[in-house]
């Protein structure tokens, strides 16, 4: 039991990447029924926008910062360079597809496409040795009951909560929520309101690639060895979570990286952890099998 | 107010306008009516600046507000700063709000002014819309949906409505009071262009209608006098 309840609290971490990774995924999907297949590897680039921060907050011979204030600084820099990639990638790869009315299918494959890009990019820039983010909280651990947890273990999940709650008053009560909901129903309508349409995509792109930045910058933080690939798998598995949890929708991409994630922790903790990804994708399979559109998502229909 | 002056637009090669030319005085009902693929609808999108695919690229001629050329002029800037906008073919609401957020997301343009005479303006006219502001705009019968489409436009504070089918899958009564209802705003100073495929609906109402046929206008008038000509009634009215 307490290694059960020790098995959850790691889950709870895992699943909060997972969440945070997936709401980029559903919010763009959700406005522009756009996989956007490169955000696995914005997750990178905001993991080591946040390595070359903090070291530079850091180094003694630049800012030489003390940890605190260099962490402090660090997250907004990563959450505003990572959301700038995004918007950069939707201004030069999917909006000039966008114009031309390029079918789905050639937006889906230059998504790929940018996500090598940003992978290969970055091993021919930086090399394929590993980068190693420093310490930027010093390190406690809280034993609750049976449940040994690190502050920062406690800080990913507060921030993937509170990313959520924030991400679901912005969509349900903002004016600008409010066109992000409108588009996901009806492009074509948008600007005979007077919006523009392009305004509302690229501050999707924005939050969705900002908390992918934070995202990023809590996952180096936890393991803090990054390389070039570290956004392709998690980003992969993310997406499923985004599918399982009803893509387009933010309580499923939540609810759908954190059940991902406890699959994963308890078939390792108590089966051979080779099984891990075969029984993972099996459960995600029945899920969808049984309900083809996720756990939130509803089929779309309209009268006519 | 508004002239069309010969006008080309194309859906990628495929022309579907060849040199349309009209015009549209401020205050009137104007409709333009033809049978299916005729490009009325092609007119009034172009008229909005709509983008490819779903809407036609202008190839020629040219299109001018008040005497200045919206060809270079985004669509919802022909909303913000010309304050036209379009009723859409199918309506286009978007049925995940309710019918209030819909209302409200239409003030987009008119950030610090007060929508609440424009909201009361649209209840009045279609008072079922005030009954159901709470619902998911997705649950509203064919015909509530069409009123709403029509309020969301209002709510824009247009000076000029274009309206494409307004009357498409409404029961006939419902109908008729979409254009009665199109009358009475237009008493109230609106300028209307209405596309329509009832066409002796939209010929009563009209003050002027042209004809349109295969991209090309083939006839002009009052509408009464359109509703006298022999070989419009043996067309569009059923003889």
């Amino acid at each position: 039991m307490d290694f059960f309840l020790q098995q959850c609290v790691n889950a709870l971490q895992w699943g909060s990447f997972y969440a945070l990774i997936a709401l980029g995924y559903t919010l763009v999907y959700g406005v522009l029924r756009l996989i956007n297949f490169a955000h696995g590897d914005i997750f990178m680039v905001g993991a080591y926008i946040s390595f070359f921060a903090s070291t530079f907050f850091l180094s003694p011979d630049g800012p030489s910062l003390s940890r605190e204030l260099a962490l402090a600084l660090t997250v907004p820099c990563s959450v505003i360079l990572t959301s700038g990639v995004g918007v950069t990638l939707e201004r030069i790869a999917y909006r000039p597809l966008r114009r031309k009315g390029a079918h789905r299918l050639y937006v889906v494959i230059t998504a790929l496409m940018c996500g090598l890009v940003l992978e290969n990019g970055n091993l021919a820039l930086l090399g394929a040795s590993r980068k190693a983010l420093p310490d930027l909280l010093e390190k406690h651990i809280y034993v609750i009951g049976p449940v040994a947890v690190t502050n920062l273990k406690l800080l990913v999940i507060f921030v993937a909560l509170l990313v959520f709650i924030l991400l679901h008053a912005i969509v349900s009560k903002t004016r600008i929520g409010m066109a992000m909901r409108a588009v996901s129903w009806d492009k074509f309508a948008l600007p005979l309101m007077g919006i523009p349409l392009d305004r509302v995509i690229v501050f999707t792109f924005m939050l969705g690639s900002g908390i992918a930045g934070l995202g990023g910058m809590l996952f180096a933080m936890s393991y803090p060895v990054l390389d070039p690939y570290m956004g392709a798998m998690t980003g992969w598995k993310a997406f499923i979570a985004a599918v399982v949890g009803g893509i387009g929708d933010i309580r499923g991409a939540f609810a759908g990286g954190f059940l991902l994630a406890f699959v994963e922790i308890m078939v390792a903790a108590f089966l051979p952890s080779t099984f891990r990804d075969l029984f993972a994708f099996s459960i995600l399979l029945l899920i969808l099998w049984k309900r083809p559109t996720g756990m939130f998502g509803l089929p779309i229909t309209t009268k006519i | 107010m508004i002239s069309v002056e010969n006008l080309y637009a194309a859906y990628g090669k495929i022309e579907a306008l060849h040199g349309v030319s009209f015009h549209v005085r401020q205050g009137e009902i104007v409709t333009l009516i033809g049978s299916n693929g005729a490009g009325k609808s092609t007119t009034l999108k172009a008229l909005m600046r709509l983008a490819p695919p779903e809407s036609p690229t202008v190839t020629g001629g040219d299109i001018r507000f008040n005497g200045r050329s919206l060809l270079n002029v985004e669509p919802h800037d022909v909303v913000d700063r010309f304050k036209m906008t379009l009723v859409p073919e199918g309506r286009h609401i978007f049925g995940n709000l309710t019918v209030m957020e819909n209302l409200s997301l239409s003030a987009w343009t008119r950030k610090n002014e007060d929508t609440r005479k424009t909201l009361d303006h649209i209840f009045g006219l279609f008072p079922r819309l005030a009954e159901r502001s709470r619902q998911r705009s997705d649950t509203l019968s064919g015909g509530e949906q069409q009123m709403l489409a029509v309020g969301r436009a209002l709510m824009t504070n247009c000076s000029v409505l274009l309206l494409d089918e307004p009357s498409m899958g409404l029961a006939p009564v419902l109908m008729y009071d979409m254009f009665r209802t199109l009358k009475r705003l237009n008493d109230t100073g609106l300028t209307i262009v209405v596309v329509e495929q009832n066409a002796r609906l939209a010929l009563e109402v009209a003050d002027r209608a042209y004809v349109l046929d295969t991209g090309e206008i083939v006839a002009e008038g009052s509408g009464e006098e359109l509703m006298r000509r022999p070989e419009i009634r043996e067309a569009y009215l059923g003889g």
